[in-house]
């Protein structure tokens, strides 16, 4: 069994508990262990800094790699946002002596210290390379057979740290990962693009716009539904496609899970692990052919 | 053809200050190719792309750069960040440009309600409980923005319906007071560091 420091983050409490139910579930499954960060606290995301600058909100988000660093796991993390925040503040820590020793004077003021020990690595990422797609096809029990999916990876997945994993112009894990699954991958040159993230609320127009994009894109690829690593993407494609509908006259039904509620309805979880009552748009047509329940 | 020929002013001030934000040295480096106004998800909806606003950085335009809507449509999106060929990291500059301009007296803008909506959620509750960052959002837009919430009303019966919106907040955490001092001694190093 593998072992690793888990850092949910804010939206897996709220918006997006879909994901962390089926990253808990997909990783037991998987035999991967998963430990709770204890008394994680918010990593600011990409807004804190236009607020408090990024050296603040970059420890800020070291007091959760200070605490996660007496157990010397690395650190898995499902919310693309959280990811970008952790990994990038990780190679600061790395990389910059100066920044190191600064933040960490800031650490102590609380009482914490962060040596830069850790890794911060995504779920996504650690399902592909510590578990490998072989291992994944063999825990299959229902292929995903007939299954069109557009692998929308989104921006910061891949691009927090180009290269680090996958392609940032032209991600292909995820796709890859689906057609473990079964499923087929479809043409998407719309899978990296931005969804307008923390715009929703104050500038909803943004968040429209985009995804009549990725909407567009993944439908003339053939989609039947769209699957995404990140909280961001998924609650703004999925709470805003009857908006898109409205303004663009468009008729666009397509459901988006999480590419971890994928793998539960093909490895055959429980519907708690499935949990596929959190989407809007109603997947359960889609998923039909696989048994999933209500 | 008679040809303006009065010189243009620079304001090095502003040009300077903003060189000494966090990242704001980076925009030096700008050679002005646009490869991140034609990576942008929101250029078409911004006054002036990355590469104009480095430019009027550059020649001192203050009231131009700080009324501009660019860094607040920026989303962050690391495009043109992975993008670029100085290796300028556009959107953190944007970062510094947005916590300049609100303590600048520069925060029209929506989004600028939202950062500081979304900013004292964190540093009241180490985490952010998003029902708390949009009933502070409104507090501060005031009543038209209210209008554009009943717009909304459906999005957010659905996101109910579908138990994606939690109507309680998060508990705070419990090292809240080791926090707000970690963030109180950043703020003081920060500070200290900017010549």
């Amino acid at each position: 069994m593998m072992k690793y420091s888990l850092y949910p983050g804010c939206s897996m409490e709220a918006t997006a508990q879909a994901n962390l139910k089926s990253i808990i579930a997909v990783a037991k499954a998987l035999d991967l262990h998963l430990e709770e960060i204890p008394d994680w606290n918010c990593c600011g995301a990409t807004v804190a800094s236009g607020v408090v600058g990024d050296f603040t909100q970059q420890v800020m988000t070291a007091r959760n790699l200070a605490i996660a660093e007496a157990k010397g796991l690395d650190v898995v993390v499902g919310c693309s946002s959280c990811y970008l925040s952790l990994a990038v503040t990780n190679k600061r820590f790395k990389e910059d002596e100066h920044f190191k020793a600064k933040a960490n004077e800031a650490l102590a003021a609380g009482g914490y210290k962060y040596d830069g020990s850790l890794r911060v690595r995504q779920f996504l990422e650690v399902v592909i390379n510590d578990v490998g797609f072989d291992k994944i096809k063999a825990r299959v029990k229902k292929p995903l057979a007939g299954l069109k999916v557009a692998g929308y990876v989104g921006c910061q997945t891949v691009r927090a740290i180009p290269y680090e994993f996958d392609d940032p112009e032209y991600p292909v894990q995820m796709d890859k990962l689906m057609e473990a699954l079964g499923a087929t991958a479809t043409k998407f040159p719309m899978k990296a693009r931005c969804c307008g993230s923390s715009n929703a609320i104050a500038a909803t127009e943004i968040v429209i716009d985009q995804a009549y994009k990725i909407f567009e894109s993944a439908s003339e690829g053939g989609a039947d539904v769209i699957a995404t690593p990140c909280p961001m993407c998924q609650l703004n494609l999925d709470a805003y496609e009857q908006m898109v509908n409205q303004k663009y006259g468009t008729n666009f039904s397509l459901p988006i899970l999480f590419f971890t509620q994928l793998m539960a309805v093909a490895f055959d979880l429980p519907a708690d692990a499935q949990a596929l009552s959190y989407c809007i748009n109603s997947p359960y047509q889609a998923l039909a052919s696989y048994g999933v329940a209500r | 053809m008679e040809q303006n020929n009065k010189p243009v002013k620079y304001d090095l001030n502003f040009a300077r200050e903003i060189y000494n934000l966090e990242n704001g040295s980076y925009i030096k480096q700008c050679m002005q190719c646009g490869m991140c106004a034609i990576s942008c998800a929101t250029r078409e909806i911004m006054d002036y792309s990355p590469r104009r606003l480095f430019n009027l950085i550059k020649l001192g335009k203050k009231d131009e750069v700080m009324q501009a809507n660019t860094m607040w449509n920026c989303t962050s999106c690391c495009t043109c960040k992975a993008r670029c060929p100085r290796g300028v990291p556009i959107i953190d500059v944007m970062h510094d440009l947005k916590k300049y301009a609100i303590q600048n007296g520069y925060a029209d803008y929506p989004q600028a309600a939202f950062y500081k909506a979304f900013w004292a959620e964190v540093a009241g509750r180490g985490k952010v409980f998003e029902g708390g960052v949009t009933a502070r959002y409104y507090l501060l837009r005031g009543l038209d923005e209210v209008k554009k919430a009943m717009a909304m009303k459906d999005v957010g019966l659905k996101m109910l319906k579908h138990k994606r919106m939690p109507l309680f907040p998060p508990k705070k955490i419990k090292g809240l007071g080791n926090l707000k001092k970690i963030i109180k001694k950043a703020q003081e190093i920060e500070r200290r560091e900017a010549r």
